[in-house]
C-alpha cells in the first residue's frame, strides 16, 4: 500500500469535512449544546464512510465514476433532476468555500473581504490548471493538516475528558423546550448534511479513477475511507469540544466565523492563531477545490465528455470550461454580498435533499454482482448501507420544516 | 393537510413581529457581544495578531449595526442595549462588553420562557 | 458482450457511456435507432448521441428548454462500429471518424495549451 495513496482519503476527509460548513456548524453546536453532538459527527462519519468506500470500490471495480451510474441506473428524466440538485447544492457549497476563503485571508491580512476572495478564487483556479490531480490533492491535503491544531488545542485546555467521550453515545439533553428540542433535531441534521456533502461521493469516485484504480487498490480504498474520514471527523469533534468548553461558558455562539480560530489562539497564543487560521484557509480551499472539481466531473460524466486532471486542461476541454465557469459563478455568488454564513445555511440544507438522489444509485450498483463480482456490497455494507440510505430520506423531508421553524438553529 | 399546516407556520413565521420575532437578533447579537469581549481579552494578553483584532472588533461592530436595523422593535429595551453596544470603543474593556452580553442574554431567556 | 447479442435494451444500453478505440470518452448512448417493423425482426441500427436524441425521452416543454442551451444534435453510430457492450460502449472507430468530437474540438480552440504541468 502505496502512504501517499492515504492522501487522497486525507485530502477528501480534511477538505470534505472540515469545510466551512463544519467549522461552523461544529462551532455553534459546541457553544449550544455541550458535547451532546459528538455523536451526531460520529455517526454522521460512518455514514460517509461506508458511501466513500462504495464509490471507491466502483470506481475501482466498474471503472466508472458516481454520476454515470446515475444516469444509467435512474434513466435520463430522474438523472436529470439529480444532476441539477446536485449542481446546485454544491455551487452553493463551493461559494461559501469562496466565502470562508476570502474572509480567513480579509482576518489574516486585514486586506478588504471581497478582494481577498476574488485573488483566493484566481489562486485556487491557477492552481487547478496549473497542477496536475495528484499535486492538486497533496498540496491542499497535506496544508489542511494545520487544522491539527485544534486538537492541540483541545488537550492543553483539559477538558472533561469523560464527558468528551460521553458525548460519543447517542442521547438527547434532559430538561430541553420543544424549541430547544427542534434546535437540537435541527443540529443533528446539518451535521448529518454537512458531514456527508453529495460533493465528496462524486469527487472521491472520479479520483479513484483519475488515480486509475484496480482491484489491488480495494485495501487502499478501504484504508483512506475509514482513516482519512475518521481524522476529519476527529479534527470537527476536536473543534465541537474546544466550543464547548471555552465559547459554551462565555455566551459565545459563534457568529463570526474568525471566532473559531481563537479557540487555537487562548491556550497556544499568537502561534495557535495563525496555525489556525492557516489550517482553516487551506481546508477551505482544498473544499473550494473539490466542490467545483465535483460539479464539472458530474455534468461532464453525466454528458460523456472526456473529463479530469489526469490530462491536460486543452485534452478535456468542456471540462475545464465547466469548472473554470463554475468557480466564477461562486465568486459571482459571493460578489453579490450574501453573507457567507447565509451561503452555508443554504448550502447545507439543499445538500440534505439531494442525499437520497445520490446514494441510492450508488448503493444498487455497488450491490450489483453484474458489475461488481465478488466485489459486491456484502452483508455488512449493505445493511449500513441501506440503514444510512433511510436516515438520510429521514433528514431530507425533516429539514425544511426545522429550518423554517427554528430559523436556521436561532432557536 | 399537511401542505397547509406548513403553510401556516411559513406565514406566522413569515409575518410576526415584535419581541418573538427578534429572539434571533438578540442572540445573534448577545453573540457578537460576547466575541468582541473574547478579543479585546485575548488581546490584552497578547494572544492575538493586530491585524485579527482590529478586523474582527470591525466585524463584530458591523454585524451589530445591521442587527440593529433588522429589528422590528428597535426602540425596545434590547434594542437600546444594542445601540449602547454598537457605541462602545473598539477597544472596549471586556467586562463592560460581557455586562451587555449579559444583559441580552437575560432578555433572550425572559422572552423564551414567556 | 457483442453487438448482436440479446439484451435489455431500455436498462442495459440506453444511458451508458461510449469510449473510442482510443479510450476516449465521446458520449453517452442517448438514444437507439431500430431497423425492422410490425412483422419483421427488430435490431439495433445506430446508437444515437447528442442532446437532439432526448426528444422522444422527455416532456416537450423540457426538451424545447434543452435545445435552447445545448442544441438538437444528433450524431449516429452504426451498429458495425460497436466493438463491445459492458459497462461501457465500446467503439472500433476514434471518436472523429464518427462525428463525435465535433463539440469537444470546437471548444479546444479556446482553451489556451500553456501553463498546465
Amino acid at each position: 500500500m502505496n502512504p501517499l495513496e492515504l492522501t487522497l482519503g486525507v485530502m477528501t476527509a480534511v477538505g470534505g469535512f472540515v469545510d466551512i460548513s463544519e467549522l461552523v456548524f461544529a462551532s455553534k453546536a459546541g457553544s449550544t449544546f455541550g458535547y451532546a453532538l459528538i455523536w451526531a459527527f460520529a455517526f454522521s462519519t460512518v455514514g460517509i464512510i461506508v458511501f466513500s468506500e462504495m464509490a471507491g470500490r466502483v470506481a475501482a471495480i466498474a471503472k466508472q465514476p458516481v454520476f454515470n451510474l446515475i444516469r444509467h441506473r435512474v434513466g435520463l428524466k430522474l438523472g436529470l433532476v439529480t444532476l441539477m440538485a446536485s449542481l446546485l447544492s454544491t455551487l452553493i457549497t463551493c461559494a461559501a468555500e469562496v466565502g470562508g476563503m476570502g474572509l480567513i485571508l480579509h482576518y489574516l491580512t486585514g486586506a478588504p473581504y471581497l478582494l481577498m476572495a476574488t485573488l483566493s478564487t484566481l489562486a485556487v483556479g491557477g492552481s487547478m490548471w496549473v497542477l496536475p490531480f495528484k499535486w492538486i490533492e497533496r498540496i491542499y491535503g497535506l496544508l489542511g493538516l494545520l487544522m491539527l491544531v485544534f486538537a492541540a488545542s483541545l488537550i492543553a485546555i483539559h477538558p472533561p475528558w469523560d464527558r468528551v467521550a460521553g458525548g460519543f453515545v447517542p442521547q438527547v439533553p434532559h430538561g430541553l423546550s420543544t424549541k430547544e428540542l427542534l434546535n437540537f433535531a435541527y443540529f443533528g441534521v446539518a451535521i448529518l448534511s454537512a458531514v456527508m456533502f453529495p460533493y465528496e461521493a462524486y469527487f472521491y469516485s472520479s479520483g479513484g479513477i483519475e488515480e486509475e484504480w484496480g482491484p489491488k487498490d480495494l485495501l487502499t480504498n478501504r484504508v483512506t475511507s475509514i482513516v482519512g474520514m475518521a481524522l476529519g471527523s476527529l479534527l470537527a469533534i476536536a473543534i465541537l469540544a474546544n466550543s464547548a468548553q471555552l465559547f459554551g461558558p462565555a455566551n459565545v455562539g459563534p457568529e463570526l466565523p474568525g471566532s473559531t480560530a481563537m479557540q487555537a489562539a487562548i491556550p497556544l497564543g499568537g502561534t495557535g492563531l495563525l496555525l489556525a487560521l492557516l489550517g482553516m484557509l487551506f481546508a477551505v480551499a482544498g473544499a473550494a477545490v473539490e466542490t467545483c472539481m465535483a460539479n464539472a466531473y458530474s455534468i461532464a460524466q453525466f454528458f460523456g465528455w472526456e473529463w479530469g486532471r489526469h490530462k491536460k486542461p486543452w485534452d478535456a476541454p468542456r471540462f475545464t470550461l465547466a469548472w473554470i465557469i463554475l468557480l466564477l459563478l461562486s465568486l459571482a455568488l459571493v460578489l453579490t454580498g450574501i453573507d457567507a454564513l447565509t451561503l452555508v445555511e443554504y448550502a447545507v440544507l439543499f445538500s440534505i435533499l439531494v442525499l437520497p438522489l445520490t446514494y441510492l444509485p450508488l448503493m444498487l450498483l455497488a450491490g450489483d454482482r453484474k458489475y461488481m463480482g465478488d466485489y459486491a456490497n456484502g452483508l455488512l455494507a449493505k445493511s449500513l448501507g441501506w440503514l444510512y440510505f433511510g436516515i438520510v430520506t429521514a433528514a431530507a423531508v425533516a429539514a425544511i420544516p426545522l429550518y423554517v421553524i427554528t430559523s436556521g438553529g436561532q432557536g | 393537510m399537511w401542505r397547509w399546516r406548513l403553510a401556516i407556520v411559513l406565514l406566522i413565521t413569515g409575518c410576526s413581529k415584535g419581541p418573538e420575532a427578534d429572539l434571533p437578533s438578540i442572540s445573534g447579537a448577545r453573540s457578537l457581544a460576547a466575541e468582541w469581549a473574547m478579543v479585546n481579552e485575548q488581546a490584552a494578553s497578547g494572544h492575538l495578531t493586530a491585524i485579527y483584532v482590529s478586523t474582527m472588533r470591525t466585524s463584530a461592530r458591523q454585524h451589530l449595526q445591521t442587527t440593529l436595523s433588522a429589528l422590528t422593535q428597535p426602540k425596545s429595551p434590547y434594542g437600546n442595549e444594542i445601540r449602547a453596544l454598537v457605541a462602545e470603543p473598539a477597544d472596549a474593556l471586556p467586562q463592560k462588553l460581557r455586562a451587555h452580553a449579559d444583559r441580552l442574554k437575560q432578555i433572550e431567556d425572559s422572552l423564551e420562557s414567556a | 458482450m457483442k453487438p448482436t447479442a440479446p439484451i435489455k435494451l431500455v436498462s442495459e444500453l440506453l444511458d451508458l457511456p461510449i469510449r473510442d478505440r482510443d479510450g476516449r470518452e465521446c458520449g453517452i448512448v442517448d438514444d437507439i435507432e431500430f431497423e425492422g417493423g410490425p412483422g419483421k425482426t427488430t435490431a439495433i441500427k445506430a446508437l444515437l448521441v447528442g442532446p437532439g436524441a432526448y426528444e422522444r425521452r422527455m416532456p416537450g416543454w423540457l426538451f424545447a428548454c434543452v435545445r435552447m442551451v445545448a442544441g438538437d444534435r444528433i450524431t449516429r453510430v452504426p451498429l458495425q462500429e460497436i466493438e463491445t457492450i459492458r459497462s461501457i460502449v465500446t467503439l472500433k472507430c476514434t471518436a472523429t471518424e464518427v462525428g463525435l468530437h465535433r463539440v469537444e474540438n470546437r471548444v479546444r480552440r479556446w482553451i489556451p495549451r500553456k501553463g498546465a504541468l
